[in-house]
């Protein structure tokens, strides 16, 4: 039976809680923070890694900017490469050699001063086979670097990388590359304390723990001090920052919170100075009740739908098209999104350093029938269930349960939706078991070449089964010419073909909404969403 | 029955074993039940609700999945009675839908509760010993398992469905049901009553089944009506974990949440869902609490 409540008790419980609360309203979580210099940021689903060599997605990066610096950093501003641990680089009149000068008081959070020595064993741990680091294909424009790392050569002095003393680091690229300074901010090409992690396992093996608040050593200006999974991150001012001086934050709260209501409530109550995202539906009312917390950047970013190309049905090509002709972008951005963001037609951003695709995948119901009658599934007739894939998300739902009936009513397919926590669907994703799912690309660096290069056969970010010759051969070209215009008629061939075989479906490119403390300076929007942490600053 | 009339009841100048049979319980408690205003109030509702949910989907002019892009999160208005949604689904249609599949939810997982709770609870309270200590200790390890994990492996094994909801969540309720109704056993079975149905030679089953389990049905009716409200909010979270109901189907504890994350922006999301849920709350109560009067057989003697 129930128990009866005791209502006396309660009545002190609740009277207690007044009296308590008459004292004046409690100290918020921002307001300490303005008064403190503590910013605390929601940073959407928890972190895969803080391993600069595994870590995949752009929440690793929200916390792994703020604890290791590359030999160039960013403006704060425009991201234009400024010194980092390099002060100063030379570049070869034939530009393929980069010889980056090393500032002495550079260290570690451990006191030890960050050498040569450090960059090039991290970069040849980012390499090696056997780590199969997702984003090791970013270095492959190092000489010798994409044999070192598919193990055709095993020598890694063959490797473009050279420390000819312990402040000099010279890299030896394949062919010129305009964006390679850009390039050098991804965080794989960032140092890690390779002593460290010997003392905590294997140099080159997955799962070595070193990246935890009792053994972890960085180079940023700020260190770890507390990683509580699914609960927060703490970091705090490093002490031993080379330019420690400019930093004025004293620490940074990360918050995973996966639920984006749950964020925008704890941003409401003052528990967060920004937010990762914003619900959809609440973004009208922010514009209309409260514009100087709502914040919409551009975004180098495309929200698409990767198809698993290996599985029977998605593995016709006709289907796939199907499937893509029959997603009304343009009625779902403007009526569900609201965020300003645009429908995606292709999948490099427009106007991304001045290129704009011209093969578009447009909206057409009745060829999309078409083709997929011509599959062998007229109306939608012997085709299987479709499973969506996307992580716990409200806004990833809404726009499932749109496309979801977009393809019942215009294909007569049915498809069910599945939903699973971040890490369940990163997995998923790495094991290839699933069929459709959600996923989002970010430009790493602004160039078309950031987003093309997730396509080609060899490359980590694939996971589609989906490779053409031919279309690695087009961005192998376009790498290596000088001309820009050739380059961009490479890069067009290559996304026209990348479009007719819809290994993905394109839905929107993004712009950034989320919700921001007034409090907050020196946080300028950012095509790339990068803000260097030692830029920002609190002032209630 | 249709006896309307009291004075049909049957009187002296009949056999005295025609007179034993007399007035069965669930006729008088049926008299009772009908008297009191706020169960009736409370089953005609829920008739009209369940009527409404089952009929009404049919003349609908919109499916509960038609989505209209072009008419999202509208207000409520002549075409669509109660608003739409992010989607510019028809508010009044998902909640029919919805309905069906919440009151189904909560009346078959609460039949399964209640119909395994109250004969475990019998067995053991009336046989005591190391029986009872036996199948309550079975009890106690299956309330330890948690919930959610043991959603989880049913998941892994059977995969997603509808029917799985009902097993997974009336697999749980019965526990506490069990607990209860040992308990009520366990202080009746030393009555004077079950000595004499003993004495006269009836079987065990008879005992349990004929005359103390409807003495304690005023607590298993209690318990049952708050199970089903419980069981829908359950439903509303397995759904939430992909189990159960899939969109875009609907259900009211889907819409409730989806409405409680909107509702600053657009109330008309929650209200409904909420005011319509409430309402079947209140009305199972109140027929619950008749329904607990009109059975109690120690105040039948009006």
């Amino acid at each position: 039976m129930i128990p009866p409540l005791r209502f006396s008790y309660l009545f002190v419980y609740f009277a207690g809680i007044l009296l308590l609360s008459a004292c004046g309203p409690r100290e918020t979580a921002v307001e300490r923070g303005n008064r403190e210099q503590i910013l605390s940021r929601g940073m959407g689903p928890d972190l895969s890694d803080l391993d600069p060599a595994l870590a995949t997605g752009t929440s690793d990066y929200t916390v792994l900017s703020a604890l290791f610096e590359g030999l160039v950093a960013e403006d704060p501003v425009d991201l234009h490469p400024v010194p980092g641990v390099a002060t100063s680089w030379d570049v070869s009149p034939d530009k393929l050699t980069y010889t980056f000068h090393l500032r002495a008081n550079a260290r570690w959070s451990s006191g030890d001063p960050v050498t040569a020595r450090d960059f090039l064993s991290s970069w040849q741990r980012v390499l090696t086979p056997k780590l199969a680091a997702d984003n090791a294909s970013l270095l492959y424009l190092v000489q010798g670097a994409e044999a070192f790392n598919k193990g055709l050569v095993t020598d890694f002095s063959k490797v473009g990388f050279a420390a000819p003393d312990a402040r000099t680091v010279v890299i030896t690229l394949e062919h010129p590359a305009s964006y390679f300074l850009s390039l050098l901010q991804h965080w794989v090409w960032w140092p890690v304390h390779t002593p460290t992690l010997e003392k905590s396992g294997s140099l080159y093996e997955r799962g070595n723990r070193w990246a935890r608040p009792e053994t972890f050593v960085g180079n940023g200006p700020f260190t770890l001090k507390e990683w509580r999974l699914g609960q927060r991150i703490i970091v705090e001012k490093s002490a031993t920052y080379w330019d420690a001086a400019t930093v004025r934050l004293s620490a940074i709260h990360f918050y995973p919170i996966e639920d984006i209501n749950a964020e925008e409530r704890a941003f409401r109550s003052g528990q967060l100075h920004l937010t990762e995202a914003l619900p959809l539906a609440k973004i009208d009312t922010y514009r209309a009740t409260q514009p100087q917390l709502l914040r919409i950047d551009p975004y180098l970013g495309t929200y698409f739908y990767r198809i698993n190309i290996t599985r029977p049905f998605l593995n016709a090509r006709d289907v796939r098209r199907a499937l893509a002709l029959s997603v009304d972008r343009d009625l779902l951005v403007k009526n569900t999104l609201r965020g300003g963001q645009l429908p995606a037609h292709a999948f490099t951003p427009p106007g991304t350093a001045g290129y704009t695709p011209q093969a578009r995948i447009e909206t057409d119901f009745a060829e999309a029938r078409r083709l997929l009658a011509a599959a062998g599934y007229p109306d939608g007739k012997g085709a299987p269930v479709i499973e969506l894939l996307f992580n716990t998300s409200d806004n990833h739902r809404v726009i499932a349960e749109a496309i979801q009936q977009m393809w019942r009513k215009e294909l007569g397919l049915d498809v069910r939706l599945v939903s699973m926590e971040g890490k369940s669907v990163l997995a998923a994703r790495r094991t290839g078991d699933f069929q459709i799912m959600r996923s989002s690309w970010i430009g790493d660096y602004a160039d078309p070449l950031s987003f093309l290069s997730v396509w080609t056969g060899d490359s980590g970010n694939n996971y589609t089964g989906w490779s053409n010759p031919d279309y690695d051969l087009l961005l192998h070209q376009a790498t290596r010419t000088d001309d820009s215009a050739a380059r961009e008629a490479l890069l067009q061939k290559a996304e026209s073909l990348l479009l007719a075989d819809a290994p993905f479906i394109p839905i929107y490119y993004y712009t950034h909404v989320f919700l921001l403390q007034p409090s907050v300076k020196g946080w300028s929007p950012t095509l790339l969403d990068h803000h260097p942490y030692k830029h920002v600053w609190l002032q209630p | 029955m249709l006896s309307l009339s009291p004075k049909k009841l049957p009187s002296a100048d009949l056999a005295p074993a025609q007179l034993e049979q007399g007035v069965s319980p669930w006729r008088d408690a049926w008299h009772r039940l009908k008297r009191n205003k706020l169960a009736v109030f409370g089953g005609v509702t829920l008739i009209v609700l369940v009527l409404a949910c089952g009929v009404g989907p049919f003349f609908s002019p919109y499916g509960y999945e038609q989505t209209n892009l072009d008419n999202t999160f509208a207000k409520p208005n002549l075409s669509h009675w109660m608003g739409t949604d992010q989607l510019g689904r028809d508010l009044f249609t998902r909640l029919l839908y919805g309905g069906r599949i919440s009151i189904t939810v909560g009346l078959v997982a609460t039949f399964v509760a209640l119909t395994i709770g109250v004969s475990y609870g019998a067995v053991a309270g009336f046989f005591g010993g190391k029986l009872d200590a036996f199948m309550m200790r079975v009890v106690d390890i299956l309330y330890a398992l948690p919930f959610t994990i043991f959603v989880i492996m049913l998941m892994v094994f059977f995969g997603r469905n509808i029917y799985l909801l009902f097993v997974a969540i009336g697999a749980v309720e019965w526990l506490t049901m069990a607990r209860i109704v040992r308990g009520q056993i366990m202080s009746l079975k030393k009555m004077e009553y079950v000595e004499a149905a003993r004495s006269l030679g009836f079987g065990t089953q008879r005992i349990i089944f004929r005359h103390m389990i409807p003495n304690i049905l005023g607590p298993v009716i209690v318990y049952t009506t708050l199970t089903i409200p419980g069981v829908m909010m359950l439903e509303a979270f397995l759904s939430f974990l992909g189990l159960g109901v899939q969109a875009p189907m609907s259900s009211w504890g889907v819409l409730i949440k989806d409405g409680a994350e909107k509702m600053e922006e657009y109330p008309w999301l929650l209200i409904f869902p909420g005011t319509v849920f409430s309402l079947t709350l209140f009305s199972l109560n109140f027929l619950g609490d008749g329904l607990r009067d009109a059975l109690d057989v120690r105040s039948a003697k009006d």
